[in-house]
């Protein structure tokens, strides 16, 4: 059974107040230009609650703790992006919230059932195949966009969810065995290898090396989930064999980094304020300056600095909200990361996939808030469900419905399946018995 | 299922480590909020106080409340909040100053201040006791690690906020006191240091050599002597007070002192020997000082002969001069650390980092401290007596060829043993020629300064 932890209505009253609290914040120490603003800001929020909650009404599902938490963290994110700079409402982040929770709901419907989405891998190498050939092709300058009219989408985030279901299978499909060379390989494990090459390969040749640890520790959770396998049966000399590959590789890639990326490796960003080290350092001026509880809604002076909505949002939120604030937000994130410990999976692939989706998001959180404030070499990459970005949302969106579905109990037919088993082996030992007593 | 707990177990560890890295975060964002708004903007700042309470750091100065030249003893080694200058005190510190508080925002009235343990008056005194020449000079407390006085010259006057740029003469904004300078003669205590570890004292002094004032070396290359007409046979004692160079070239070409026990000895003390290792900086509340660096290829080469005897490709600073003083003076081997910040007081006037003496690795043996302290007391006795009456003082001195031999810097470093009075110092005398202010005049003006600075009412009373 599902732990939800808290009564439906329950759920539904913590949701409000959330939102009505912030509205009120925004309402007692922001800078409202025009009262309309407002309106339209605290209408967005709470229609999106309301709607939301009539649609999940609408089909009967057994969770619902996922579903509130990811609505209150988005509709969160959605007052903070419309208030860098003053209050107005950010009609493109609230699409983008839309767009995250319709992803969450594919995501949820499409992983759900781990035999379906098993039996249907070769779609996912398709589709990843299909991925790259766009960022190869239809991207831009910076290999990075394919803008279709005012609209940008970012196709390698969409390679993360579908590079999580490749790790998820090739873990479990570890019986079938090549013999390479010395080694014996599994089918599935030497094709997310090369998948993984490739990705690698590309996030390097599209200069997209923020993106790259989180692809990088989504294999590294999937090469561990492997040695926890105990149908694996990994040598210690193999698992020393790939952290001497692994250590090798990270000192090569250390150094033949791009000179940009060399920067930022070593730079040190209060000498170089206003140079490579600019975002960071006002980023960190914007976080004292907010202190606990920051200076108001709106009141804030990051948005004027670049990426002040992406790169450094959790500083831009510090500065407005206060440390307090943008502290219990990730804290939320990562109570919604925490269900998957309440509700353990059932089976082997979800799990892995519940493990790759959140090294993924913890990766990401790590990248952007500690590399925003100069505890790691600033890489650039999004904040999960903060930062703003359509692209980003959906992916996210998409991993909270994996979340979700690592959740999801055993299908009807399988819990008939081992039903049957159970009552073969029952009936088994019944004539076992049987015999023993007629000899006897 | 005991492999799905396993992953439950990764996803737990997972996120315990990335809330133990939050924690840090926002721990750090706490303690270093005052350094990141103070490069903001204008925010109220403390004070710098020295060690009787005069200010020595104002962000709001100016020449009607102090005088128009206060600070200029002080300009390029306190700086300023303007980050002209970065290897400061107040520039390497400007977070302890900024009264500014995560909890609470800025505080008008804030108390944060720092407390140094420079004394002000003694640092104008013999800074003005350079007169029209150039240099730098540093003092300090070789038991405790306590520094007094520590100046550079030419200096910035602060008050000026920079408008006279680029009339300034070359050095005003940076201390020399903490960069790498030709260390002459001077050089000769580290190489004696050497000597004494590798032969043991009663080797060394049962060696002499003779000095007609030209020795060629090995290699055939001619070593001159500052004395034309020779020193005659020496022992090291002699040698030392002569500050001898054919003696020196002798000692390193001796077999009996092998060039990789020089290179150990001296990569003890700290020095980089021939670009191997990291360059070392010596940390004092956050300047970064420069420390030693020597080139040593064969016992016979012409350089490294000359760079046993601080010339060639030796580089010292000259707080590293001071510091190696008071590993002899205390006869250990074992330097003690200098400091500038005695305490700070936080925001709310809460007392913080609070100074404690700290000491560096053995540098050297006791028994080398303890016989490098006698010949140094006995060159102080003959050549220097008149810089403390009554009371010993260890002394080196030393001139240096800079410019390709066109300026001559003269330097003195040494230790007055006196455990009431524990002073080591170095002076250095940009191109200084015959008949101008010494580093001997200079050290009788800090030596004196710094006694009635330490027994005043003893002053008095005289």
């Amino acid at each position: 059974m599902y732990k939800n932890r808290l009564s439906y209505s329950g759920a539904v009253i913590l949701l409000f107040l959330t939102h009505l609290s912030m509205l009120g914040l925004v309402f007692i120490r922001g800078s409202i230009a025009a009262p309309m603003d407002f309106l339209k800001l605290t209408g967005a929020v709470i229609g999106l609650d309301i709607g939301y909650l009539l649609i999940t009404l609408w089909y009967k599902q057994m969770t619902y703790t996922l579903d509130f938490m990811l609505l209150c963290i988005l509709n969160i994110s959605l007052i903070f992006q419309s208030c860098f700079g003053g209050i107005h409402l950010s009609v493109k982040h609230l699409i983008s919230c839309v767009m995250c929770l319709a992803a969450c709901e594919a995501g949820f419907l499409l992983t759900r059932n781990h035999e379906w989405i098993r039996k249907n891998k070769k779609y996912i190498y398709i589709l990843i195949f299909i991925l790259f050939i766009s960022i190869i092709f239809f991207t831009d300058n910076q290999k990075k966009w394919i803008t279709i009219g005012s609209f940008s989408i970012q196709p390698s985030e969409f390679i993360k969810p579908c590079f999580i279901l490749v790790c998820a299978a090739s873990i479990v499909e570890l019986h079938e065995k090549l013999k390479i060379a010395f080694f014996y390989i599994s089918k599935d494990s030497l094709t997310l290898c090369i998948v993984a090459l490739f990705i690698f390969a590309l996030q390097w040749w599209c200069h997209d090396l923020g993106s790259l640890p989180t692809f990088g520790m989504i294999f590294l959770c999937a090469l561990f989930c492997r040695f926890c396998y105990p149908k694996a049966k990994i040598s210690k000399r193999v698992v020393a064999i790939v952290c001497a590959a692994g250590v090798l590789v990270l000192i090569a890639a250390w150094n033949l980094a791009p000179d940009y990326v060399q920067k930022r490796l070593h730079v040190d960003i209060w000498a170089d304020r206003y140079g490579d080290g600019y975002q960071q350092c006002e980023a960190l001026i914007g976080i004292a300056k907010g202190g606990w509880l920051g200076l108001g809604a709106g009141n804030g002076s990051l948005y004027k600095i670049f990426a002040h909505d992406s790169d450094i949002v959790f500083a831009t939120i510090c500065e407005e909200w206060g440390l307090l604030y943008a502290a219990l937000t990730i804290m939320l994130i990562l109570i919604m990361l925490m269900t998957v410990l309440m509700n353990p999976p059932k089976n082997y692939y979800h799990a892995m996939m519940t493990a790759g989706v959140t090294a993924a998001f913890l990766m990401q959180m790590s990248l952007n808030i500690f590399g925003s404030c100069n505890l790691i070499p600033f890489t650039g990459v999004t904040l999960p469900f903060i930062s703003a970005g359509g692209s980003s949302m959906m992916s996210c969106g998409f991993l909270v419905g994996m979340l979700k579905a690592g959740q999801s109990p055993l299908f009807q037919h399988e819990v008939m399946k081992r039903k049957r088993q159970k009552q073969r082996q029952k009936a088994r030992k019944a004539a076992q018995k049987q015999q023993r007593r007629s000899a006897a | 299922m005991k492999s799905i707990r396993r992953v439950q177990g990764l996803i737990t560890a997972m996120l315990l480590i990335f809330l133990a890295a939050f924690a840090f975060l926002v721990y750090k964002l706490q303690t270093e909020a005052g350094f990141y708004i103070s490069n903001a903007s204008k925010i109220s700042m403390g004070f710098i106080y020295d060690r009787n309470g005069d200010v020595l750091f104002d962000a709001d100065a100016d020449a009607q409340i102090y005088g128009s030249d206060y600070f200029i003893d002080i300009g390029n080694l306190i700086g300023d909040n303007s980050r002209q200058m970065s290897n400061t005190l107040a520039g390497k510190n400007i977070g302890m100053l900024a009264n500014f508080s995560f909890m609470l925002g800025e505080q008008e009235n804030g108390q944060a201040s720092i407390h140094c343990t420079l004394d002000h008056k003694v640092n104008r005194d013999v800074y003005d006791a350079f007169g029209k020449k150039n240099g730098c000079a540093v003092a300090y407390n070789y038991l405790t690690g306590e520094i007094y006085l520590c100046l550079s010259k030419p200096s910035v006057n602060i008050l000026n906020h920079y408008e006279d740029l680029d009339s300034l003469e070359t050095g005003s904004l940076l201390c020399k006191v903490f960069y790498p300078t030709v260390p002459g003669s001077t050089q000769k205590i580290s190489t004696t240091l050497a000597a004494l570890e590798s032969m043991g004292y009663d080797n060394l002094i049962s060696k002499s050599y003779d000095c007609s004032g030209v020795y060629t070396n090995l290699d055939g290359k001619d070593i001159r002597c500052h004395l034309e007409s020779g020193h005659g046979t020496q022992n090291i004692t002699e040698a030392f007070a002569n500050s001898c160079n054919p003696f020196f070239a002798q000692l390193v070409e001796d077999p009996a002192l092998p060039l990789y026990d020089i290179e150990k000895t001296y990569e003890k003390m700290g020095y980089l020997v021939n670009g191997k290792g990291n360059q070392n900086y010596l940390d004092i509340n956050g300047i970064s000082a420069f420390t030693a660096s020597t080139s040593l290829k064969s016992k016979t080469d012409f350089n490294t002969q000359w760079g046993c005897m601080g010339q060639g490709e030796t580089l010292v600073s000259p707080l590293q001069l001071m510091v190696w003083q008071s590993a002899i003076a205390n006869g250990t081997g074992i330097a003690t650390n200098p400091y500038l910040i005695s305490y700070a007081t936080k925001v709310s006037g809460k007392v913080t980092a609070q100074a404690e003496t700290s000491y560096s690795s053995q540098m050297f043996s006791e028994i080398s401290a303890g016989y490098m302290k006698e010949i140094m007391l006995d060159n102080g006795r003959k050549n220097y007596a008149s810089l403390l009456p009554g009371t010993d003082v260890g002394v080196k001195s030393g001139t240096a060829q800079v410019e390709n031999g066109n300026k001559e810097n003269s330097l003195l470093t040494g230790f007055v043993d006196d455990p009431g009075f524990p002073i080591a110092f170095c002076i250095q005398i940009d191109d200084r020629v015959k008949g101008e202010v010494s580093t001997s005049d200079i050290a009788k003006v800090m030596l004196q300064n710094l006694y009635e600075s330490f027994y005043p009412s003893e002053n008095e009373a005289s």
